[in-house]
């Protein structure tokens, strides 16, 4: 791990795939760098957004979340992931912290501020496309989930409750809710099995 | 799919696993889980398959522009933070290493150390801790530290080692290092900042991204003074 110090800049580094990308980074390449955020932050935000509904902290687990993946590059082990599931994995624990930490609970559910600007899906590149479709088909496969089910995926992972706390929101018994968790994600792996998501 | 793990505390552990992935369980069943899953195969299988449909949910919510000026803040931070591999000042050591009495209560893994000290005038000491799980070597030249591990345990998915350091006394603060080993448990790590005025450097395991604060007893402790 500390013998790749003396890689060559290649010209073009737009060009180079993210974990190539990753190898610069390591060394200090700060364009490399600027290069994995630009692919990778507007769903980082939008993720953080989606969670906190707060712009501000969006924006700071974000910043920490970026510069986790620039001061621990080492960390990068492609066997374990792609670099924008590492970053959005990074950012949802964080944004859990964060919502934990929080205590007022009212505001999860939508963002606040009306200044953050919707974007439309961007179709620049065929990745971008596909990652458009492969979105499109993860939100189908959650929207059909039976309501009950939907319910508590949702607030456990995008507004950071654990199962305790929904069952007590949903007046359930925690194993109905635990239940609940593995018959949805497992519908939805059922679902979206042949489409690599 | 799920739900074919054995028994744990009596019940099927299957049932843990999605609540698991989409961070649900409180932290306390959290860290049995995670326990429980160095050695349930079945759950392995059962979080890797899950992992797959909460990492995609990540990516599917609805996009947002990034603000701006937080695109230049990070950028700007980051050029301010050079990497572990620039040079630092000089400095010698006498160096000695011991175990924080963390780990052994902790008991999560036992480490022992074998620190290599390289001088700056070109003279290297090495100081040996009966070895017994993994070691490892926190390599210090021209005021640029790096810890070196071998044979650490892999860690399951959503998990990741973190690194601390403590000055005097004081409570360990994060370096904002999380690293992972290879296959054969190794993995080389700048120590940021160095070790100027560092009384030990220490590695616990962590949630994937990190925290504020440990949650785990550390599974090493470098002692450098």
């Amino acid at each position: 791990m500390l013998g790749s110090r003396s890689r060559s800049r290649p010209a073009d580094l737009r060009a180079l795939a993210d974990e190539e990308l990753m190898g610069l980074v390591h060394d200090g390449e700060v364009r490399a760098f600027e290069i994995v955020f630009d692919r990778h932050a507007t769903a980082a935000f939008s993720l953080a957004y989606r969670m906190c509904g707060r712009r501000a902290v969006a924006e700071d687990i974000v910043q920490e979340a970026f510069l986790s993946l620039w001061r621990s590059s080492r960390a990068y082990d492609p066997a374990r992931g792609s670099v924008r599931s590492w970053v959005l994995s990074v950012v949802h624990n964080r944004a859990i912290d964060a919502l934990r930490r929080q205590g007022s609970r009212d505001s999860r559910d939508v963002p606040d501020d009306g200044i953050t600007e919707r974007l439309p899906a961007p179709d620049r590149t065929d990745a971008e496309a596909e990652r458009r479709d492969e979105a499109h088909q993860v939100r189908t496969a959650l929207d059909e989930l039976p309501p009950d089910q939907r319910r508590v995926i949702e607030l456990a992972y995008f507004g950071g409750f654990t199962h305790s706390q929904i069952a007590e929101m949903l007046d359930l018994p925690p194993g109905t809710v635990k239940g609940r968790m593995r018959l949805g994600l497992t519908k939805m792996r059922n679902v979206l099995g042949e489409v690599t998501v | 799919m799920t739900g074919t793990g054995g028994l744990r505390n009596g019940r099927e552990c299957g049932e843990d696993a999605a609540a698991y992935v989409l961070g649900a369980l409180e932290p306390g069943e959290a860290e049995a889980f995670r326990r429980h899953l160095a050695d349930c195969a079945a759950c392995q299988k059962d979080v890797a398959e899950l992992e797959q449909v909460t990492g995609s949910l990540a990516d599917a919510t609805p996009r947002y522009a990034v603000p701006r000026e937080l695109r230049g803040r990070v950028l700007r931070e980051v050029r301010a933070t050079p990497k572990a591999q620039a040079s630092r000042p000089t400095r010698s050591w006498s160096p000695r290493i011991a175990w924080g009495g963390a780990v052994a209560v902790a008991a999560v893994v036992v480490i022992a150390v074998v620190l290599v000290v390289a001088l700056s005038g070109g003279g290297s000491s090495t100081r040996t801790i009966q070895a017994s799980t993994g070691s490892a070597e926190l390599q210090i030249a021209d005021g640029r530290a790096d810890l070196i591990v071998h044979r650490l345990p892999t860690l399951p998915a959503g998990r990741i080692y973190e690194m601390w350091v403590q000055r005097g006394s004081a409570t360990p603060t994060p370096t904002g290092t999380l690293f992972a080993v290879t296959s054969s448990g190794t993995a080389a790590v700048g120590v940021p900042g160095g070790v100027s005025g560092v009384s030990a450097v220490m590695v616990t395991q962590e949630p994937t991204g990190g925290t504020p604060a440990p949650t785990t007893a550390p599974v090493i402790v470098a002692r450098t003074t």
